[in-house]
């Protein structure tokens, strides 16, 4: 297995606890640069921005904070960012209309920025939260997780009138209840290309659910899914599959990540792909139809999986992290990276975020048990599988062209290396004779 | 710290292997033509090459079971050769200490096989062992040419020891095993050494003469131009520095503003402090230059020189106990400056770094550069995509340029050519 080390990185101070999932990689201020968003168990949420240790910006909150997300929840064109307690407040923050503000005026509004522009309370027990579109209509809804195995959708309702967010609220849209807990929500493009919220289930499962709102004037198609699931999930809108292979315990926790891009858009019409992960070291990558593309098995425990395209060849790479540090990412091919951070990791995630030169990289990111959060901002790769010069050239049309001038056949390989070596090596030299 | 520079480290890394102990600075050494072998304290040599698997290559790193390595050995050195012809077959030979407690016994092993047929298949060459006891704790295991009269060459270990001496190991081709010889028999210049040696480099330039150069623990750098027929020392300098000389290398350097018929060879001494010295001579001349902001970084413990931007003037690699990889281009000296050496670049690792090799391990013409550091060996390529459009590009010029001169390929100096064949042997 092929395994690299990487060096570029910035530590940044962060001296609370946090939830696993209290943080997250988005533009938090619509300056389409990424932001880091994180927040703790006290309530206090930080943001920080390129490589500056201390935070950018810091906001106080109610309760303990369990997870973090940004995006544009209330439809407006704008992300804000979404933190949510365990106590069940959710509070929205407009970072842009503040970072206006601050600029224009002093000190005495200070302590009134700090307040979040919208505070709504939601059932408690919180766990994770999805912002995204999960019934296919182009607005984002925000699909919270609970730690009592159910899931909860909401959307964003104010008066056509209203100028600010005060007006507005969460509606609830749908509850489910699900068998086991819920590690990780999650959307993916089905077969018939329509998003479909996918939530993980213990033992490597996952379960999808379905928009009952969507279906009101469709029933037929509701009726279907339902009947097939009757018999495993307790609610009709719950329909559970749960993958074959080696689960030594089907209790074990398990994550998942959709959308996973294939890199053109052809492929794309034929669904979209996911990847699942356990604590006992399964790893999978499948499509909307259910097929698998390929599975593996690693002797280090995963609790957090990503997506990351480390190639820029538009294809996402699948990253799961352990927790003692071992990374991996893993292509379509199911070619493997390795990374070993060198301590036990309390949190991770891997996204874009634009730490240096102004421009959003994919980085990993790494929370250590020591106050301390690591970026590795130069993780990009030339490719995923190791190659040689002559696989390389072997490419080109040219090259084969060439050597057929220069009489070598190009399958040869003594005949080539020797070939290459001295044009490398020796050229200039011969250069200067001339 | 060290001046920022824009340009980039024209290396990605392909592969990192970690050890499961830590290594030193004359851990790692080549063992044939595309495979590593890399030494760790805890007496587990593994070796590291690329292994073709349906046209796929894979780095594969393992641990080759030398015998005659005791479980509570440690290794200090390694090093391998592949025998001169007409003779065949791979010498890998590894100096360790066995403490049993009370007393700890250095020993040197020389691995070698020669039954027809496996004498470079390293799995048998590992079974197939001299053990030789140490009268001395040794340093650094090096091997190098020697010339018997008309042509003829054979290799020998020189292995530096506390004892203030160099050790020379010899094959007794007839005994079919390597025995101690004195080393002023070969080596004249390597007789009363000032102190223990730490690092020996010899390299055979024009007509028949060789350079050595030698670093020492208290801070002498010696160095010698000799006769190698007549084993007679011809000229020989010394160098006194303020701090133990870690490593010393030598290697042809062309300057502009000497006559271009006298080879100018460069001497690096690498202080393991705060300061670098590089002296040129010219056969006659010798003189330190100072590496521009060398003084800056930690500890050199490790130098290579190779010409990695494929433009025929090489660039001198250092690595230093602050994780870094410096590389310094050298400047031909325009009007009133003086030629010097000036920073390209730097690259930071995540440990310490001890040794550098620069080799061909994927088998296809263009080098890779392995680099032990105290954690693993990493495995830094070039980039490929930009190295394939510079091939083109030459292929390219040589189809045209066929038809007007053939030989543009061949090296046209003799004496350029030796010197940089045992470059590559080093």
């Amino acid at each position: 297995m092929r395994s690299l080390s990487f060096v570029q990185r910035v530590c940044l101070d962060f001296a609370g606890t946090l939830f696993p999932h209290a943080i997250c990689l988005g533009d938090a201020d619509n300056d389409s640069l990424n932001e880091l968003v994180v927040g703790d168990t006290s309530g206090k949420l930080y943001i920080y921005k390129n490589d500056e240790s201390k935070p950018w910006i810091t906001r106080t909150c109610v309760g303990m904070l369990t997870c973090v997300g940004v995006g544009d929840i209330c439809n407006k064109g704008k992300n804000l960012v979404v933190a949510v307690g365990a106590e069940g407040w959710l509070h929205l923050f407009d970072i842009a209309a503040a970072k206006a503000e601050s600029s224009s005026q002093l000190e005495a509004t200070f302590w009134d920025e700090q307040r979040p522009c919208f505070t709504q309370h939601i059932p408690a027990n919180t766990k994770v939260m999805l912002i995204s579109d999960i019934d296919g209509d182009g607005r984002s809804e925000l699909v919270v997780g609970y730690t009592d195995r159910v899931v909860r959708a909401f959307r964003w309702e104010e008066p056509p009138d209203t100028t600010d967010l005060s007006g507005g609220q969460l509606v609830l849209l749908k509850k489910w209840l699900l068998e086991g807990q819920v590690d990780s929500l999650s959307v993916n493009p089905g077969p018939d290309g329509l998003p479909e919220l996918m939530v993980s289930q213990p033992g490597c499962g996952y379960a999808i659910l379905l928009c009952s709102w969507t279906q009101e004037g469709t029933a037929g198609h509701g009726e279907d899914s339902s009947a097939a699931s009757a018999g495993e999930g307790p609610s009709r809108d719950v329909v559970l599959h749960l993958t074959t292979g080696r689960i030594h315990n089907k209790n074990v926790s398990t994550h998942l990540i959709g959308s996973i891009s294939r890199g053109s858009k052809a492929d794309d019409t034929k669904g979209g792909l996911f990847a699942l992960c356990t604590l006992d070291g399964t790893l999978k990558l499948m499509d909307s139809s259910e097929q698998l593309l390929w599975s593996m098995q690693v002797d280090h425990q995963l609790f957090a999986l990503q997506k990351l395209d480390v190639t820029g060849d538009g294809r996402e790479e699948v990253v799961a992290c352990a927790w003692d540090g071992q990374t991996y990412i893993i292509d379509h091919n199911r070619m493997v990276v390795r990374f070993q951070f060198d301590e036990n990791v309390n949190a991770f995630c891997a996204g874009q975020y634009a730490c240096k030169g102004g421009r959003n990289n994919p980085c990993l990111v790494y929370l250590s048990f020591n106050h301390k959060i690591y970026i590795y901002w130069q993780v990009e790769l030339e490719r995923m599988e190791p190659s040689s010069l002559q696989k390389v050239l072997e490419e080109s049309a040219e090259y084969t062209a060439l050597l057929c001038k220069l009489k070598i056949d190009p399958s040869d390989t003594g005949a080539v290396r020797n070939l290459i070596g001295d044009l490398l090596y020796r050229h200039s030299e011969g250069d200067q004779t001339l | 710290m060290l001046p920022v520079v824009d340009t980039l480290c024209p290396f990605v890394e392909d592969s990192f292997s970690r050890f499961p102990s830590q290594s030193n600075i004359y851990g790692l050494c080549q063992a044939g033509d595309q495979e590593l072998l890399a030494a760790t304290l805890k007496g587990k040599v593994v070796s590291f090459r690329y292994q073709d698997v349906q046209h796929k290559i894979r780095p594969v790193a393992k641990e080759v079971q030398f015998t005659y390595i005791p479980v509570d050995a440690e290794i200090v050195s390694i090093d391998a050769f592949n025998k001169c012809p007409p003779n065949r077959g791979l010498v890998v030979g590894i100096t360790f200490i066995k403490d049993s407690g009370d007393k700890a016994t250095p020993f040197l092993n020389i691995y070698c096989d020669y039954e027809p047929g496996s004498e470079f298949n390293l799995e048998s060459i590992a079974q197939s062992c001299l053990n030789l006891e140490l009268q001395f704790t040794p340093f650094q295991l090096y091997h190098t040419e020697l010339q018997h009269g008309e042509g003829l060459k054979e290799t020998v270990f020189l292995l530096s020891g506390h004892d203030q001496r160099i050790h020379l190991y010899k094959e007794n081709a007839s005994l079919h095993q390597f025995e101690e010889q004195p080393v002023e028999r070969f080596f004249p210049e390597l007789k009363d050494l000032p102190s223990n040696v730490l690092w020996l480099d010899v390299l055979s330039i024009d007509s028949g003469r060789r350079l050595t150069a030698y670093g020492c623990q208290n801070g002498c750098v010696g160095l010698a131009l000799v006769d190698q027929k007549e084993t007679e020392i011809l000229q020989s300098w010394r160098l006194q520095q303020d701090s133990p000389v870690s490593t010393v290398l030598l290697f042809p350097l062309k300057l502009a503003h000497y006559d271009s018929n006298t080879s100018g060879v460069c001497v690096c001494v690498y202080l393991p402090c705060w300061c670098m010295g590089v002296c040129t001579i010219l056969v006659v001349e010798c003189r330190p230059v100072c590496l521009a902001d060398s003084d800056q970084c930690d500890a050199v413990l490790c130098a290579i020189l190779i010409d990695l931007d494929f433009d025929g003037q090489p660039e001198v690699l250092l690595g230093t106990y602050g994780q870094d990889l410096l590389c310094y281009k050298f400047q031909q000296s325009i009007g009133e400056t003086e030629g010097q050496f000036q920073l390209l670049w730097r690259r930071s690792f995540r440990s310490p770094l001890l040794s550098i090799i620069y080799l061909d391990l994927t088998g296809d013409g263009l080098k890779e550069l392995a680099v032990l550091t105290i954690k693993g060996l990493h495995i830094l390529q070039h980039s490929l995509i930009s190295t394939a459009d510079l091939v083109l590009q030459r292929l390219a010029n040589r189809v045209t340029n066929k038809g007007h001169n053939s030989s543009n390929v061949k090296w046209t100096d003799p004496r350029m050519c030796t010197s940089l064949n045992s470059l590559e042997l080093m």
